[in-house]
């Protein structure tokens, strides 16, 4: 025990005082947005607001963004159960990304670095490093479990009682606690840091699209979902502690699992073989082109997979679409007088949401290029008769390229497998999904031009893109709950841009925007090929 | 002779910090140019500024006559640079990189490749991930040397080599050199700029402190003399050129100045000399001195 863990204290508390910062920014952030919401709710409650939100909700669309709820007449949804039915399973997907990143920063990618090395020549257990890791992750999500419990609580409102707000804060909690153990395992099968993060966020990608299916098909199955352990609390309803007693054991079980993996590893290794590599590269590597390709290979196949699958996911709700209307008199009118059918109007609301999806790939595309340099691994290259424009217009080239593959294969997964489940009722074709997705287009490209943009002159704030891809996210996701004022709405490039098949297609907004997007990574350029090169030194 | 770098009153800020106030010298056309200077001081700096990795900020810069930052890329095709540090992708193999860089470079040799990797001993199917600072920095090294340049710019080359590797290397770079190709290389390792270098450019604190051949630089500094003689050398100790005398019964060991040596040769002789060693500065004498006084 001695020889694994010794003096797992002296890190754990040099962790806390390392990270300090981060930490009051994480329970800060995670915590506000978690609890912070509670008068906007009261505001939605007035009047009918409650009986139209569940209505609203009861759409298998919004259950398969939202997730479900306990509550089965719109009469006994109150603002307590409409506050956990919105916000517990997008919080808790934070907390849980969150906790995967932290983690895996502190144990594979010191190890990567070679921080760890230095670190076990000390007096320090072999696993001491994982230990320590974990235990701040966990006092950090009992933190942040009791500061959202504590706000929510502050609020004073009838509804939401002292146990729900305590179970909402675990819920929460419990999420970020899986997050971690889930990198943490990932930390040791995986040879690599990055490969340990981008599947860790895939099973975290693949757990919510899973429970998206269930959710809608029979939402008893979610109960095996690890990310099903979070929402299903049923906070302020059925106040349910039982998945925060499952969630517990998982985490418990694959902790012990990952130390185990841990124990039989050496550092720096993984558990997938690693093969014996060429001797000369191939033709297809011996460019520019065939290098950055090579580069971002893995990450972009990661991603392009992940899109199909999300696709497909939301592609199969539409089978259940007309049962939910059959069942709900209320909706059936509603639509029928807006002249929209169901699945038109889901497919421009979830083609939006994919479409915000599928603007990552390119970014990371074109942040690469900046890691790339920072690392000092384009050294060698600067010196040679290769252009700083190649470098630049290849890299936005593939992101560009990427972009539009992501595009298609978003919007190609739902069309096809919505068109599939429909059988002979599907009232559009797979052209229609095609369109609604490029037609998004120029938000993707608007992306990838902030992104470059950063590159070419403050190549530091190429994570910023990040933010504000989030922030346009966050925008869309809740305009259809809450009703934002309209000139806050267009703060976010894609409100800028009609909905299809609800609406209809606008030529010179789709042109402007490419243009802008195109002006910018011009700009872009001019400030790459001009800039000092970042090299540690 | 042709100049192939010429630097002038080169300049580079970073935010407040000055990190090359006044850098002044020049690269013959076959001459291997050592650049010496402690951390900091500004020679990767330099070197950069070269590369038109980073803009100058005042100051000319050139290269076979063309200027570093404009002309960079026609430049670029006649030159191999190897920097202190050579991080590869982990997911290529050595072999791959090696070949990577020759082809972005041009003109590369593939049987020289091959011989190179024979003698620095590198493993070309490891994924380069799992290399030691040495074994990357043979990429580096393989692949700029396997390419034909003009000029080759080496930032410690040979950070991280073993003694053997180390020996390999500066045989090499001697073939190069022997080929008429010019090098600038800077180095910690004195002994080894000693052994390469024609001449030796001296940085502290981005300022160039002294320039010239080993010769000149030896000249203006001192030698360190162990000198028995049969009468009294206490004499010696106010004969002009003398510093820092000791002296034990008839044995005494000084310092003296180079210009001065036939002065002290003379007194000496008037005593009887028994016995006579003069050691000529070594290169990191000569660096402690700008660096310690």
């Amino acid at each position: 025990m001695k020889e694994k863990f010794a003096r797992w204290d002296i890190l754990f508390l040099q962790y806390l005082k390392r990270d300090w910062k981060k930490i009051i920014f994480w329970i800060l952030g995670i915590g506000l947005f978690s609890g912070g919401f509670v008068p906007a709710f009261e505001e939605i409650a007035k009047g009918q607001g409650l009986i139209g939100m569940f209505e609203t909700l009861q759409n298998p669309a919004m259950v398969s963004m939202v997730g479900p709820t306990p509550v089965e007449t719109a009469a006994d949804y109150t603002i307590g159960a409409m506050y956990a039915h919105e916000m517990l399973l997008f919080c808790g997907l934070f907390a849980m990304i969150m906790a995967v990143l932290h983690v895996i920063g502190h144990t594979r990618k010191e190890e990567d670095l070679g921080l760890t090395e230095l670190v076990r020549s000390f007096q320090i257990g072999r696993q001491a490093n994982s230990l320590a890791a974990m235990a701040e992750v966990v006092v950090i999500n009992i933190i942040l479990a009791l500061f959202i419990s504590a706000l929510l609580i502050v609020f004073n409102v009838d509804t939401i009682s002292f146990q729900g707000s305590f179970l909402f804060g675990a819920s929460i909690g419990m999420a970020g606690v899986i997050g971690a153990v889930i990198g943490l395992v990932m930390a040791q099968i995986m040879p690599a840091s990055s490969s340990a993060t981008g599947s860790a966020l895939g099973i975290v990608g693949l757990l919510y699209i899973a429970r998206a299916g269930t959710d809608v098909s029979n939402v008893d199955f979610s109960m095996f979902n690890p990310l099903g352990w979070t929402y299903l609390t049923y906070p302020f309803t059925d106040n349910n502690w039982l998945p925060i007693i499952f969630a517990l054991i998982f985490s418990v079980v694959m902790v012990i699992l990952a130390f185990a993996l841990e124990g039989g590893r050496d550092i720096g290794a993984g558990y997938l073989p690693e093969r014996e590599g060429r001797e000369n590269a191939k033709r297809s590597l011996l460019s520019v082109r065939g290098l950055f390709i090579k580069l971002n290979r893995g990450v972009t196949i990661g991603w392009l997979i992940g899109f199909g699958v999300m696709g497909a996911a939301y592609g199969s709700i539409y089978g259940d679409m007309q049962t939910f209307l059959e069942s709900n008199e209320m909706m059936k009118q509603m639509f029928a007088q807006s002249g929209v059918s169901i699945e038109e109007s889901f497919t421009g609301t979830i083609m939006m949401v994919m479409m915000v999806l599928v603007s990552i790939l390119p970014i990371v595309v074109v942040n690469k290029l900046f890691a790339e340099e920072s690392r000092q691994h384009l050294s060698q290259l600067y010196a040679t008769k290769v252009t700083r424009g190649q470098f630049y217009w290849t890299t936005i080239g593939l992101a560009v390229i990427a972009g539009l593959i992501g595009t298609l294969l978003a919007a190609g997964g739902l069309g096809g497998t919505a068109i599939s489940v429909m059988e002979d009722s599907a009232a559009m074709d797979i052209s229609d999904f095609l369109a609604a997705g490029y037609n998004f287009l120029p938000s993707v490209l608007f992306f990838t031009a902030l992104a470059a943009l950063a590159l070419g002159w403050a190549p530091k704030l190429g994570k910023v893109v990040y933010a504000y891809l989030g922030y346009s996210f966050i925008l869309n996701y809740f305009d259809s709950i809450l009703d934002l004022p309209e000139w806050f709405l267009k703060t976010a490039v894609q409100s800028w841009i009609p909905q299809m098949p609800t609406d209809s297609f606008d030529a010179p907004v789709f042109i402007t925007i490419t243009v802008i997007s195109i002006v910018l990574m011009i700009v872009g350029y001019l400030g790459y090929n001009r800039r000092d090169m970042i090299e540690g030194a | 002779m042709t100049e192939i770098v010429k630097i002038k009153g080169l300049q580079k800020k970073f935010g407040k910090f000055q990190a090359l106030s006044d850098v002044t010298f020049r690269v013959g056309a076959g001459e291997v140019v050592g650049f010496i200077g402690p951390n900091g001081a500004g020679k990767s700096t330099t070197i950069r500024a070269l590369l038109g990795i980073i803009k100058r900020d005042a100051g000319k810069a050139e290269i076979f006559g063309k200027d570093v930052w404009k002309d960079s890329l026609e430049i670029h095709k006649r030159i191999s640079y190897v920097p202190g540090d050579v991080a590869l992708w982990g997911s290529l193999t050595g072999g791959e990189i090696i070949d990577l860089f020759m082809k972005l470079h041009g003109g590369g040799d593939k049987q020289k490749r091959d011989y190179l990797i024979k003698r620095f001993e590198l493993d070309p199917k490891k994924k380069s991930k799992g290399y030691s600072k040495g074994n990357r920095q043979k990429v580096g090294l393989i692949a700029a040397l396997s390419v034909d340049s003009d000029l080759y710019i080496f930032d410690e080359p040979t950070s991280g080599l073993d003694p053997l590797m180390e020996a390999v290397f500066q045989e090499e770079v001697e073939k190069i050199k022997e080929a008429g190709k010019s090098i600038l290389l800077s180095s910690h390792i004195l002994s080894e700029v000693e052994r390469l270098a024609d001449r030796v450019v001296i940085i502290r604190q981005g300022e160039i402190v002294e320039s010239g051949t080993l010769d000149e630089l030896r000249h203006l500094t001192r030698s360190a003399v162990t000198l028995a003689t049969e009468k009294d050398v206490s004499k010696m100790e106010t004969v002009e050129g003398v510093h820092d005398f000791m002296q034990k019964d008839n044995q005494a060991t000084f310092s003296a100045d180079n210009k001065y040596i036939n002065d002290i040769l003379m007194e000496a002789t008037k005593l009887g000399v028994k016995k006579f060693e003069a050691v000529p500065p070594t290169l990191e004498d000569l660096f402690m001195r700008h660096y310690e006084g």
